[in-house]
């Protein structure tokens, strides 16, 4: 008997670059066969087609489980065959909307985003994969050896002692290591269903700050669903500006950081968004995309998945270490009053929003964070601890569930990209340093 | 039967693709790599790599079922055909020169879409030695190009 391929070793046939034959057969025994733009990998044992329509395809499974597919290696053109067994439709949950993405991807491509709309995701068991012996061409062998690349870049991460160390150094080794130079990490904002970037690679505008909604886009469905989405090809539906803009024309819309615009390409023809977990617990979002389309598969899928489950793990343990043990408070002599003229910054309660000059700085907790380290600043006090911050009863912060650190990389990142007056350092573990290089004038307004 | 539109379409180089099933009902499927339609416009020979196609060979031999979808890759239409009494039958002369016409065609059809032309060829590559031909009678007609009137019954033509 002739060893038989796996399922895992033809994804590639499975990324829907070329349309797959699909046979089915009906009760009375005719035979129908028709073309499919995805047969989508599930696990090693299973794949998934899609529901669009119903049409004899359809009918026919639902009649007589059994199904064959004839597939062509979108390289090398090697042909298999897989013998599958109907077993149950989704529609809903990860691997529906995780379909639902990259055939909004192919569909765009093929100019049918009006057509191609999925009902299901229709899960077969695969009981036998058969190569097919035929003509072939050689592909080339200078892909990315994923596992070697992404061992690399995790002995890099294991190195990092604190949380904006790990973040640059992700996205660095993303580009270095990996060969993806456009990337952000998105963190969650847990009482507002909304995710902020906290971190940029590769952008003219870093877009820290700028916030997505849960639930909408490629980024705030990996977030919602916990599972990777993958477009292949550009998608208007997909669209950052786009899903944005959708959802603050929502009724139930939250609002959204929209000053500071949102990173990403104009058009990007592959995207890649995986869920950052720790434990149970979504953290946040990472993502990768490029101007190329089918740039990322399975394999990269899998290699970002993996990265963002150390990614989760070292966040949730940098972001204790910072608050259970603080470096100790050494106040030096406070420094005489620069000169020049003062800043003025204002504040708004209503949202936390702050304004340098009349420039928007930032809004949200960590507006109210900067409010609080003004005014103390103002009571001579330079040096701050994590800690203090997390009890501080006029910011009232989340006892747990809300990442500070992550709050406080954001406010020094935005400070660093609009302000030379204005400087925040880290001062150690757990620790931050204010430094105003001119006078400011604190003026609190007041909703009205 | 098809008229001189559909006959040009089916025999222009298009992806065929074609299925019978066993006496189990499990289907089965390979990939033609030509075509021909007698002048009766209900006659139609498909050309096959014997090699590649041995399970739907058995099958078609066992009961004479057999679809057939026809497809061209740049505009989508989509054809399929249904017959109940496929067979096998000897090659014509100038089948395989057929076939390779059929191949070049396909090719030159994919290359605007972004594929190098040896991977297109490739994908309808077919072994001399292994060309064989399943006839069959047009007994259903249908439209399956993508969307929600796909899998409509065409009208044969009186």
């Amino acid at each position: 008997m002739n060893r038989r391929p796996t399922l895992d070793s033809i994804r590639p046939c499975l990324e829907g670059a070329v349309p797959a034959a699909v046979a089915t057969c009906d009760a009375q025994g005719i035979p129908n066969v028709t073309l499919v733009s995805q047969v989508h990998y599930v696990d090693p044992g299973h794949v998934a087609l899609s529901f669009q329509f119903f049409n004899k395809t359809r009918e026919n499974i639902l009649a007589n489980p059994q199904a064959t597919v004839f597939l062509l290696h979108p390289q090398s053109s090697a042909r298999y065959r897989l013998a599958l067994l109907y077993r149950r439709t989704e529609t809903s949950g990860p691997l529906f909307e995780s379909m639902k993405a990259k055939l909004a991807g192919i569909a765009s491509n093929a100019g049918m985003s009006e057509v191609f709309r999925l009902q299901g995701a229709d899960i077969y068991q695969v009981l036998a994969v058969d190569y097919v012996p035929g003509a072939e061409v050689p592909v080339s062998q200078e892909g990315a050896c994923h596992i070697a690349r992404l061992r690399q870049l995790s002995e890099r991460l294991a190195t990092c002692a604190e949380l904006a160390g790990l973040l640059e150094q992700c996205l660095q080794g993303l580009a270095a290591q990996l060969n993806m130079p456009q990337a952000m990490i998105l963190l969650l904002d847990p009482t507002a269903e909304k995710l902020y970037t906290v971190a940029s690679h590769g952008y003219a505008q870093s877009g820290v700050g700028s916030e997505f909604p849960v639930g909408r886009g490629i980024i705030g469905m990996a977030a919602q669903c916990r599972t990777p989405i993958r477009i292949a090809h550009l998608a208007s539906e997909y669209a950052y500006r786009r899903v944005i803009h959708e959802h603050l024309a929502a009724a139930d819309g939250s609002a959204l950081e929209t000053e500071i615009a949102f990173p990403g390409l104009d058009e990007p023809h592959s995207q890649l968004s995986v869920p950052i977990l720790a434990g149970a617990r979504l953290l946040g979002v990472l993502h990768v995309e490029s101007a190329q389309p089918h740039r990322f598969g399975y394999d990269e899928e899998d290699a970002l998945m993996l990265l963002a489950a150390q990614l989760g793990a070292s966040i949730l343990a940098l972001q204790q270490l910072a608050e259970d043990t603080p470096e100790p408070v050494e106040e030096g002599a406070a420094p005489l009053v620069p000169p020049g003229p003062p800043l003025q910054v204002r504040y708004y309660p209503v949202n936390s929003s702050l304004f340098v000059d009349d420039d928007y700085l930032i809004k949200g907790v960590a507006g109210a964070i900067f409010w609080r380290l003004l005014n103390l600043y103002q009571q001579g006090r330079r040096e701050f601890s994590n800690r203090e911050l997390r009890l501080d009863p006029t910011l009232r912060l989340p006892e747990l569930d809300d990442n500070l650190e992550a709050r406080l990389i954001l406010l020094q990142r935005r400070l660093a990209e609009r302000s030379t007056d204005i400087e925040l350092h880290k001062c150690g573990r757990g620790r931050l340093r204010l430094q105003l290089n001119r006078a400011v004038v604190l003026q609190q307004v007041e909703a009205g | 039967m098809l008229d001189a539109e559909q006959i040009d379409f089916i025999q222009s180089g298009v992806s065929i693709a074609v299925a019978s099933r066993d006496v189990r009902l499990v289907p089965s499927v390979s990939k033609a790599v030509g075509c021909r339609v007698a002048a009766d416009g209900r006659q139609v020979t498909l050309l096959l790599d014997a090699g590649q196609s041995q399970q739907l060979l058995r099958d078609v031999a066992e009961c004479g079922e057999l679809a057939v979808v026809f497809c061209r890759p740049s505009s989508h239409r989509t054809l399929q055909l249904k017959g109940h009494d496929a067979c096998l039958v000897e090659l014509a002369p100038g089948d395989v020169e057929r076939a390779s016409v059929h191949v070049q065609a396909f090719a030159e059809d994919l290359l605007p879409l972004g594929y190098a032309e040896p991977f297109a060829r490739a994908t309808h590559g077919f072994c001399t030695e292994q060309l064989c031909a399943l006839r069959f009678t047009l007994s259903d007609l249908f439209d399956q190009t993508p969307g929600p009137r796909a899998g409509q019954r065409l009208e044969p033509q009186a």
